[in-house]
């Protein structure tokens, strides 16, 4: 019967080794666990506590801490005192300042910074809190407004979540300014960490507590703010508090149409679909919400056309902004309109929610709109609209005091997708001045459109150039002695000259008559030649002249030649505003042979008006 | 009940705390209060169960509405109705009366089981979610039938918990009788230490006989009032009725301030009455 139980231990040594090794493993991992940090909950009782440091702000009064042995509480040996300076205090405007520690504490067993304070008056702390640590500063609470009285009174800052501070180096943060200009001077003591089972009913907030809708794209990003919190302390008395993002667990109904970050950052990832995103503080699911209605990718406002020196843009991507003040200016008390603008890859879109009029204004300096035609809008309307709806946009003339209006209807078959508005400035009724615009103010007539997206607003020049010269060119002055000419009215011109030689060119040439005067046209111009008549010795000559003019061309030489052929080119600045006159320096067309000239040749692209074509002296 | 003794009588705040302390300390209630075993037979109960938005049974309760007599006697704010909003199931298995702050006003609820049952002697017990904020004043209490033949305070008063919003986590025990009514009652506290009574539910009872009235918290014994103790005449030999209610300011309690948050809850799992038999 021996060997059976000899065969059984065996059959369970390995196990036994496994366990035992299992065990082992597991003191190892235990041993590779970072050290715990201290849990000493006390802050300031009756001096520093252990590793605490303070740190001025910066702008601060760096005097204005310091440990008070005669005033404290309960008679304990020293209190904190903070001196708040007096407005105008050369040595600082405010007192504030941070006290931190070098160690990290783990503060998770406790639920609140507790502290007893008074002040010299009744006064109004602006800021005090926990959580800054000269770095990330993470996890913050402060309280703001905080209300001292001569009398010492215990107040509590709860800890929103504590299971998170595990690592915490930011003790405590003031920040205090003078009352009416006066400074005074305040007392905290016994500041320390406390579980509290007094404190109560912890609620908070993201978004203010408002549940919000909104349609977007895929690509958008937001983040949500509006994070608060309260709680009860054990006087009944609510407390609210503020807190950074980092204590609230955001959470996102649906990952592939919504993503959402530590921070609150949402992006939409997909669509079209919903997403609900909503937090958590510790156990706690906060109030408000935000739901994501993503139509899937993005629809661009169209392509905006227009030439980008003849618009005034108030707000594109696709032209230099002239300065804006506001694109809402939240005009108190009737506007409901918010702003919710968004960039989708880094085209920025202008988003009205809740509308009922917005105003946009750009009045540093104010517009001169006199030498444009429209405003130009794009509208996207996101939501169904059940009937029709009427935009009405308005200009303001903010030294003119006059106010023009346009009307826009919107039928409901014309939402979800951009609407181009190009509104001529002249029917805009009522403004009878463009001189100094400074305001664009949208208003929903019919108080039915709850919101939309603007894009490519800018004010622009429609008019067209016109195709040809409607003045003649300059007439020619210089005295006929000191002139050749190749081409013009008022000089004979070298007999026999070939204004259109057969040089394998697309060019049209004809001459037309503009105001009586001949005027050589080059109709879609790559290149011309002028066959003279004769060869001609220019070398007494000092300059080559000419009149020319285009609404079209971008390019554009002129060309001497000499047998060879030498040919020099010479770049006439286009597109002209009417006609430009010209003498060109001889010297310019070097090595071009001067006393044996035989041809000329312009090169560009257009069409080109051109006359008084001629060398001259001085 | 003889080992209680030392606490027997008129309410010794000290002690009161001292007690408790130790209590929370020492986690040996059982070896601390040997209270006498007594045989209870339940003889009228309300679970609050039902849906949500329900009012409670009409068989049960009825409603004080309005503002009373000056304040109900007390200069309270409130005035009570019957309306869900005020005095409904939760649908959870409790009732809930609710304080609602409209501009200046308030409105709450009153209800009790008058004309329909009052019982002499017995334990009466109710678990209590309570409000808070200063100037709420919540209250699970009784009043003698006579209330309407000889008037207050000859009816006798049995207030089985009360608390003011400004102190959480304080409960009263207290009677009113003839020469020992309104400002000067007999009473005693209870205090939570590092805890408050709105933050979950608590067991409120009085244990009542001709000799005395016991008044408990968790089945904690924290105040006897005896029979010959009482600084005038004893008139609990009567039927008495069952109050809940949450009142607004007033007298006891202070008015609310701009910081009480508003709406303000008493949730109520269960109300039950025993009465003793051997």
């Amino acid at each position: 019967m021996n060997s059976p139980i000899l065969f059984n231990l065996k059959k369970y040594l390995p196990a036994a080794l496994l366990a035992f090794l299992l065990v082992a493993c597991e003191r190892d991992l235990e041993e590779l666990k970072p050290a715990a940090f201290p849990t000493n909950p006390e802050v300031f009782i009756d001096g520093f506590s252990a590793g605490l440091n303070y740190a001025v702000f910066g702008g601060a009064s760096p005097s204005a801490f310091d440990v008070d042995n005669q005033v404290t509480w309960n008679n304990s040996s020293a209190s904190m005192r903070f001196d708040v300076p007096n407005a105008g205090d050369p040595s600082g405007a405010y007192a504030g300042g941070v006290f931190f520690t070098s160690t990290a504490r783990d503060l998770s067993g406790y639920n609140a910074l507790t502290f007893y304070a008074k002040a010299s008056q009744s006064a109004t702390i602006g800021l005090i809190g926990f959580g800054n640590d000269m770095g990330p500063s993470t996890y913050q609470v402060s309280i703001s407004d905080l209300q001292l009285s001569t009398g010492w009174k215990k107040f509590i800052i709860p800890l929103p979540d504590p299971s998170r501070l595990t690592a915490e180096r930011g003790m405590f943060i003031y920040s205090a300014g003078p009352v009416d200009g006066k400074g005074f001077t305040f007392w905290v003591d016994e500041l320390k960490f406390e579980q509290l089972g007094t404190i109560a009913h912890p609620h908070f907030t993201i978004l203010n507590g408002q549940e919000q809708v909104e349609t977007s794209f895929t690509g958008v990003s937001k983040t949500i703010g509006g994070l608060s919190g309260i709680y009860n302390l054990p006087s009944g008395v609510n407390q609210t508090i503020s807190l950074s993002p980092a204590y609230f667990q955001f959470l996102s109904s649906d990952p592939s149409i919504a993503t959402v970050d530590a921070s609150g950052k949402v992006l939409i990832a997909g669509g079209p679909g919903n997403a609900v995103i909503t937090a958590k503080v510790g156990e706690v699911t906060a109030d408000g919400s935000f739901t994501v209605q993503s139509q899937g990718v993005y629809q661009h406002a169209p392509t905006s056309s227009q030439d980008a020196d003849k618009v005034i843009s108030i707000f594109s991507d696709a032209y230099a902004n002239i300065p804006v003040n506001y694109y809402n200016g939240y005009w108190a008390p009737y506007q409901t309109t918010l702003s919710a603008d968004f960039d989708v890859n880094g085209d920025h879109v202008l988003n009205y929610t809740d509308f009922n009029f917005v105003g946009i204004e750009f009045s540093s300096p104010t517009v001169d709109a006199t030498s444009m035609t429209h405003l130009h809008v794009d509208l996207f309307i996101p939501n169904a609209l059940a009937a029709t709806g009427q935009i009405r946009l308005e200009l303001v003339d903010l030294v003119a005091n006059v106010t023009g209006t346009s009307t826009r209807s919107i039928t409901p078959a014309q939402t979800q997708q951009w609407l181009s508005l190009d509104i001529p400035l002249a029917s805009f009724s009522g403004l009878s001045k463009r001189t100094n615009l400074g305001q664009l103010i949208f208003v929903d007539v019919n108080n039915n459109i709850s919101g939309f997206y603007a894009d490519n607003i800018y004010f622009y020049n429609a008019s067209t150039a016109p195709a040809a010269p409607t003045t003649q060119a300059p007439v020619p002055t210089h005295p006929a002695a000191n002139v050749i000419s190749v081409y013009s009215d008022a000089y004979s011109s070298i007999t026999g000259t070939d204004m259109n030689p057969n040089w394998g060119q697309a060019t049209a040439v004809s001459v037309v008559q503009v105001q009586g005067n001949n005027t050589l046209k080059y109709a879609g111009l790559n290149y011309q030649g002028i066959q003279l008549g004769s060869s001609q010795n220019v070398s007494a000559m000092a300059y080559l002249h000419l009149d020319y003019w285009s609404a079209t061309s971008t390019s554009l030489k002129v060309f001497l030649i000499s047998p060879g052929p030498v040919e020099t080119a010479y770049t006439l600045q286009v597109p002209t505003t009417g006609w430009r006159s010209l003498d060109i320096p001889l010297s310019s067309f070097a090595p071009v042979n001067m006393s044996d000239v035989i041809q000329l040749k312009f090169e560009g692209n257009g069409d080109i008006f051109l006359d008084n074509i001629y060398f001259r002296k001085n | 009940m003889k080992t209680l003794t030392r606490y027997a009588g008129k309410a010794f705040p000290c002690m009161l705390l001292l007690a408790v302390m130790v209590f929370f300390v020492s986690c040996e209630k059982d070896d601390f209060q040997k209270l006498e075993k007594r045989n209870w037979q339940l003889t009228w109960s309300d679970d609050f169960e039902g849906p949500a938005g329900q009012l409670p049974a009409s068989a049960n309760w009825v409603f004080d509405i309005g503002t009373g007599d000056g304040g109900w006697g007390n200069a309270e704010l409130q005035s009570y109705t019957n309306a869900p909003a005020n005095v409904s199931l939760d649908g959870q298995g409790n009732l809930v009366l609710t304080a609602i702050q409209e501009g200046n006003r308030f409105t709450s609820a009153r209800i009790k089981t008058q004309g329909l049952f009052a019982q002499k002697y017995g334990r009466f017990e109710a678990r209590i979610k309570t409000p808070y904020g200063p100037g709420l004043w919540p209250a699970f209490w009784m009043l003698g039938e006579s209330v309407t033949t000889t008037g207050w305070p000859q009816c006798g008063e049995i207030d089985i918990m009360e608390l003011k919003g400004q102190e959480p986590h304080i409960i009263h025990g207290t009677i009113h009788g003839p020469g020992y009514s309104g400002g000067n009652p007999i009473t005693k506290s209870y205090a939570l230490i590092n805890d408050r009574f709105d933050a979950g539910f608590h067991l409120y009872a009085v244990e009542w006989d001709q000799d005395k009235i016991d008044f408990f918290v968790d089945d904690y014994l924290y105040q006897r009032i005896k029979r010959d103790e009482v600084p005038g005449e004893w008139v609990y030999d009567q039927p008495f009725f069952i109050l809940l209610n949450v009142a607004v300011g007033g007298n006891y309690v202070g008015f609310p301030t701009a910081q009480t948050p508003f709406p303000q809850k008493m949730t109520i799992d269960y109300v039950k009455v025993y009465q003793e038999v051997n």
